[in-house]
C-alpha cells in the first residue's frame, strides 16, 4: 500500500473537487486521484450555466425550481433530493462566487441568470458561454489554496474491496507506470459519465464511465442506466456541444422548410422546451425527411451580433472552428447527441452506496435528482451540492473509524490480471470493438428504441465482450502507457452498455429519454414509476427495480 | 476496417502525411518518423494522430480529452508553433501538399512523444497564490455586487484553459527557466484585476520579484499562439501599469519605463543619456561611462544638457494630464484601449466582424449601451 487517506476521491471533476474541498474543510486527510489532470476535467466543458433559485432575474424559490425539476424527470426523480438540491442551491452559488468564480452580472451587479428549457423562470446563473470551465478553475484555485493531495494522471482501475468495506482504489500511475494501491477509510467516486458509449457524443474521451463500472464490479447497484439523455443541439459529425443557452437567449430551431417545427412538438414552450422533447423532434424531423443531411437548423441571426458576441462567444468559434459557419451569418447545422447519463451508481442523498465506505457524486451518480430527463443547469448545480454532501459525509464517517487495509492478495490479483493483459501478443487492438459498440449503440439505443432493436444490441454487445476477452495491447512501456488505460476503459464501457440495454429492455413504457414509440408510447406510473437497478452477477447484469419517491407532488401529464 | 469505422468516417476522406519526432519515454532517444494514414476531411490534428495510435503504433503517446479547445490537454507543437491539436484542421494542409511536423511543446522537458512534463508549469502558477483573497471572512449569505464592466477587466484573464502553448512559446523563459512566464503572469492578473481580490499590493510585489513581470521580453509570441485569447502579454503590461500606479518601482524594469513617461512628459522626447541613471542607478551608470563616450563621439548619443524639448511639448503633457484624471494610468486604460480597439472591428450597426477565428478570441465584444 503506497499511502493511506481518511477521504480518496476518484475523479476531480466539479463534483470530486468540491467534495475534497469540504471534506478537506472538515478536518480529514484528503487525496484526489485523477486520470487527468483536474483543470481537464469535463465539467469544464459545461457551457450554459448553474441552476439556483436566486431570484435576480424574477421572483423565483427552490419550491419553483423542484417543481420544474420533479417535472423535467418524467416524474422518475427522488423527490426528496430534489428538494434538498434545489434548497441547498442558492447558498452553494454563494459560496462559489465568493470563492471567487466569474459570474457574467446583472445591471446592478447581482449574478446574472439566463431561462433555461423547462424551467419556468430565468434560473440558470451563468458565466457567458463558459460556466463549467470557470467553476473548474474556481474549485482547483480552492484546492491548490488547501494544498489538496491530488494524485495527478493516476487511472483508478479497480476498488479495494476488504471486510465489506471499500478500503482504497488500485490505479496505473500513467507517467511512471506500474500499479499503486492507495487505502482510504473512504472513497468517494466522482468520475463524471459513459458517453463515449455513444458515436456522436459531446462528452470527451475521458469520459469512459470507470467509476459507475469499478462500483458494479464490487457489487454495488447501478440505477436507471437506460437513461441516457440526448442533447438536441449538438455538431455533426463529432457531437460537440452547442449549448442550450443559445435557446435560452432566443435562438430557432428550423427544418429544412424553414419551419420552426416545435409548434407541432411544443407549442408553449417552443425552443425552451426540455431536452429529451426536443431531441425526438428534431429526430422525427430528420427521420420524416425534413433534416439537411441528418441535422436541424439553429438559428441565430436574429439575435444580432452584439448579443452573439457577448454572451455566446465560445459558441461561436466552436461553430466557426468545428462546422466552418459563423452563426451572425449562417444557421449551424445540429443534431441530437448523447449528452449525460441521469442513470449511475445508486446513491443516497449523502452520496452513500450500499457499500460501507464507498460514496458517489455527480454524473457517475445517480441519487436520482434527474429522474428521466434532467434540465440544463441541474448538473454543475448537482456537481456541487452533492459533492460538498458526499465530502461531508465521508469525512465525518472516516474521521470516526481508524482501519484501513489493502490486502496483500488484492494487489496480487490485480497485479496478475493487469500482467495478463500486457502478455497478451496476438489478437486484436481494442479501437475497432471501440467503434463498433459506438456505432452500434447510436444506431440501436439512442434517442428511440425498439424492441428489436434493443435485443440485437443485447447480442451485439455479447459478441464485443467476447472479443475484448483476447485485446492486445501494443505499447508494453511504463511511460504514459494510454494505450493501455484505453483498453481498460473500453471493459469499462462494455459492460455499463449491457446494463443499459437490459434496463432498456425491462422498461416497458416511454419516460422522458427512453422512449418506445412502437410499442410502449405512453407513460406507464402503474407499472414503472420505480428504477431499474441492474448488479453483476456471474458476469451478466441482473435487473431488479426500487420505488420512487414522491413528497409534494404527484404526476401529472406532461407539456410543453 | 471494419463497418462500424467506415460508419464512422461517412464522407469524403483523404490521405494525410505527417512527421512525428518520437522520444523513447525510458531512453530519451529521438526519431523523427513520417506517417501516411486516410482520415475524414472535417479530421483536425488530434483526430490525424488518434488514427495514427489506432491503426499503425499504439506505443504513440499524447494527451488529450475533450476534443473542443476548453480542456487545455492537447498542447504540442506544429512545424515549431505551439497549438491545440483539436483545433488545427487538417484540410488547408493537406491540400497544400505540405507535410507538417508535429513535436511536444518547448520549455518543459519531454517525458514521452508529444507528452511533457507540465510540473514546472504548475508550480509557476501555485507561486502565484491563484485563489481570491477577498480580506474578510464573512460567511455567503449573498453574492458581492460587482458591475459588469468591472469584471470584464479580467474577461480575458479568465478564459486561460492551462495549455501551457504560451509557455512553450516564450522566449524569456528559453534564456531564464524561472521566469515565471505568461500563463502564471496572466492568472496573476485574473487576480489583480478583481475588484473582490484584497491582495494587490501583495500581489504585486510578489510578482515583482526577480523572474517576474520585468523580466518578459516582450516579444509577443505567447500573445501570438495562445488559442484562447488570453493575451498573457497585455496581461504583463497590464500588472506592470497597476505595479507602477501602485508606486512598486524597484524593479529596473519599472524604473526603465517610469523613465520614458517622465521623459515623454518633460521634453516630449525619449532622454536617452538619463535613461541609464535612472533605471540601473549611479554606481552602475559610472562603470559604463566608457561606453557612454565612445557612443557620444560617434554621434551616437546627443548631449545631455541642455535638454532638447520638443516644440510641440504641450500636447505631451496634455496627453499624460488627460490620462491621469481619467484614471487610466493603471490596467484599465490597457483594457479600455482593448475595447476601442475591438470596437473598431465591429460597426455601429454590429455588421462587420473579423472573419478569421485566429484572431476573433482577441477581440473584446463591444457593450451594450449603458
Amino acid at each position: 500500500m503506497e499511502a493511506k487517506h481518511d477521504v480518496l476521491i476518484v475523479g476531480a471533476g466539479c463534483a470530486g473537487m468540491r467534495a475534497a474541498i469540504e471534506a478537506f474543510d472538515a478536518g480529514a486527510d484528503v487525496a484526489v486521484i485523477s486520470k487527468i489532470h483536474p483543470v481537464r476535467s469535463h465539467s469544464g466543458a459545461a457551457e450554459g450555466g448553474i441552476n439556483a433559485a436566486l431570484g435576480n432575474a424574477s421572483e423565483d424559490n427552490p419550491e419553483n425550481h423542484a417543481f420544474d425539476t420533479v417535472k423535467g424527470s418524467d416524474y422518475l426523480g427522488d423527490q426528496d433530493a430534489i428538494e434538498i438540491l434545489c434548497n441547498e442551491a442558492p447558498g452553494d452559488v454563494y459560496q462559489l462566487e465568493h470563492w471567487g468564480a466569474v459570474f457574467s452580472r446583472t445591471d446592478d451587479g447581482r449574478i446574472a441568470q439566463r431561462p433555461f428549457g423547462a424551467a419556468g423562470e430565468p434560473r440558470t446563473a451563468y458565466a457567458a458561454d463558459i460556466t463549467g470551465h470557470v467553476l473548474i478553475q474556481v474549485l482547483y484555485e480552492q484546492m491548490m489554496k488547501r494544498d489538496v493531495a491530488v494524485y495527478e494522471e493516476f487511472f483508478a482501475w479497480k476498488l479495494v474491496l476488504n471486510d465489506d468495506r471499500c478500503q482504497g482504489v488500485i490505479a496505473w500511475d500513467l507517467l511512471n507506470g506500474g500499479l499503486k494501491s492507495i487505502g482510504a477509510k473512504t472513497v468517494i467516486l466522482a468520475t463524471g459519465g459513459a458517453g463515449r458509449l455513444y458515436q456522436g457524443t459531446t462528452n470527451a474521451y475521458a469520459c469512459t464511465g470507470d467509476g459507475m463500472t469499478m462500483a458494479l464490479r464490487v457489487g454495488v447497484g447501478l440505477k436507471d442506466m437506460e437513461m441516457m439523455q440526448f442533447h438536441p443541439t449538438t455538431l455533426s459529425p463529432t457531437g460537440v456541444l452547442i449549448t442550450e443557452g443559445c435557446r435560452g437567449e432566443g435562438a430557432y430551431l428550423l427544418n429544412a422548410d424553414g419551419e420552426r417545427f416545435l409548434k407541432r412538438y411544443a407549442p408553449n414552450a417552443m425552443e425552451l422546451a426540455s431536452r429529451d422533447v426536443i431531441s425526438r423532434a428534431e429526430q422525427t424531423e430528420i427521420d420524416e425527411g425534413r433534416g439537411i443531411d441528418g441535422n436541424v437548423l439553429l438559428d441565430l441571426r436574429h439575435l444580432g451580433a452584439e448579443k452573439i458576441l457577448e454572451r455566446l462567444h465560445g459558441t461561436r468559434e466552436l461553430s466557426m472552428v468545428f462546422a466552418g459557419v459563423d452563426p451572425i451569418d449562417e444557421p449551424i447545422p445540429v443534431r441530437p447527441g448523447a449528452h449525460y447519463h441521469m442513470g449511475g451508481v445508486d446513491t443516497d442523498a449523502w452520496g452513500r452506496t450500499s457499500l460501507t465506505g464507498l460514496y458517489a457524486a455527480g454524473e457517475c451518480a445517480c441519487i436520482s435528482v434527474h429522474g428521466a430527463n434532467r434540465l440544463g443547469g441541474n448538473a454543475l448545480m448537482e456537481t456541487i451540492t452533492f459533492g460538498k454532501r458526499s465530502g461531508a459525509h465521508a469525512a465525518d464517517w472516516a474521521l470516526s473509524h481508524t482501519t484501513v487495509e489493502v490486502p496483500p492478495s488484492v494487489e496480487a490479483d490485480s497485479e496478475r490480471e493487469l500482467q495478463a493483459l500486457l502478455d497478451r501478443s496476438e489478437g486484436e487492438r481494442p479501437w475497432s470493438i471501440r467503434d463498433e459498440l459506438a456505432s452500434t449503440m447510436h444506431e440501436n439505443f439512442g434517442v428511440f428504441r425498439r424492441e428489436e432493436q434493443m435485443q440485437e444490441q443485447g447480442r451485439t454487445i455479447e459478441r464485443l465482450r467476447e472479443r475484448y476477452e483476447r485485446v492486445v495491447v501494443e505499447d508494453k512501456g511504463s511511460v504514459f502507457n494510454s494505450d493501455l488505460t484505453q483498453a481498460l476503459e473500453l471493459g469499462f464501457l462494455l459492460e455499463l452498455a449491457d446494463c443499459m440495454v437490459v434496463s432498456g429492455i425491462a422498461r416497458k413504457e416511454s419516460r422522458g429519454a427512453h422512449a418506445r414509440p412502437d410499442d410502449y408510447p405512453a407513460r406507464d406510473d402503474e407499472n414503472f414509476m420505480r428504477h431499474t437497478i441492474t448488479t453483476w452477477v456471474d458476469g451478466r447484469p441482473q435487473l431488479d427495480w426500487k420505488p420512487v419517491t414522491a413528497t409534494k407532488w404527484q404526476p401529472m401529464e406532461r407539456k410543453y | 476496417m471494419t463497418e462500424a469505422a467506415i460508419e464512422t468516417w461517412r464522407g469524403p476522406t483523404m490521405d494525410v502525411r505527417l512527421k512525428i519526432w518520437r522520444v523513447d519515454g525510458e531512453t530519451g532517444e529521438r526519431a523523427l518518423k513520417e506517417y501516411e494514414i486516410e482520415a475524414p476531411e472535417w479530421a483536425c490534428l488530434l483526430d490525424v494522430l488518434d488514427i495514427v495510435k489506432d491503426r499503425q503504433d499504439g506505443t504513440l503517446a499524447y494527451r488529450k480529452s475533450c476534443r473542443m479547445m476548453i480542456c487545455g490537454s492537447c498542447g504540442m507543437r506544429m512545424d515549431g508553433r505551439a497549438v491545440l491539436a483539436c483545433k488545427e484542421r487538417m484540410k488547408p494542409i493537406v491540400d497544400a501538399g505540405h507535410v507538417p511536423v508535429i513535436s511536444a511543446m518547448g520549455n518543459l522537458p519531454i517525458l514521452k512523444d508529444l507528452v511533457v512534463d507540465m510540473e514546472p508549469f504548475w508550480s509557476k502558477m501555485r507561486a502565484m497564490k491563484p485563489w481570491l483573497q477577498p480580506g474578510y471572512e464573512e460567511p455567503p449569505v449573498k453574492e458581492r455586487q460587482v458591475s459588469q464592466e468591472q469584471m470584464n477587466v479580467i474577461h480575458k484573464e479568465a478564459l486561460c484553459i492551462n495549455c501551457g502553448c504560451c509557455v512553450s512559446e516564450c522566449n524569456s523563459m528559453e534564456s531564464d527557466p524561472e521566469f515565471l512566464g505568461p500563463a502564471a503572469l496572466a492568472k496573476g492578473m485574473r487576480f489583480v484585476g478583481d475588484a473582490r481580490d484584497g491582495a494587490t499590493i501583495e500581489r504585486l510585489n510578489d510578482y515583482n520579484s526577480e523572474h517576474g513581470i520585468w523580466d518578459c521580453t516582450r516579444c509577443y509570441f505567447c500573445q501570438e499562439r495562445c488559442p484562447k485569447g488570453v493575451d498573457p502579454r497585455d496581461a504583463i503590461a497590464k500588472l506592470g501599469a497597476e505595479s507602477i500606479k501602485a508606486g512598486i518601482t524597484h524593479d529596473m524594469g519599472a524604473k526603465h519605463a517610469k523613465w520614458f513617461v517622465t521623459s515623454a512628459k518633460t521634453t516630449g522626447w525619449l532622454r536617452e543619456t538619463e535613461l541609464v541613471p535612472k533605471t540601473q542607478g549611479v554606481v552602475s551608470s559610472i562603470k559604463q561611462m566608457k561606453f557612454a563616450m565612445t557612443l557620444a563621439k560617434k554621434g551616437k548619443v546627443p548631449p545631455p544638457f541642455p535638454p532638447h524639448v520638443a516644440d510641440d511639448v504641450k500636447e505631451s503633457r496634455a496627453l499624460y494630464n488627460l490620462v491621469k484624471e481619467q484614471g487610466r494610468d493603471g490596467a484599465l486604460g490597457i483594457v479600455q484601449g482593448e475595447h476601442a480597439l475591438g470596437r473598431i472591428e465591429f460597426t455601429e450597426a454590429g455588421g462587420v466582424k473579423v472573419n478569421d477565428p485566429e484572431v476573433l478570441p482577441g477581440v473584446e465584444p463591444p457593450h451594450a449601451e449603458g
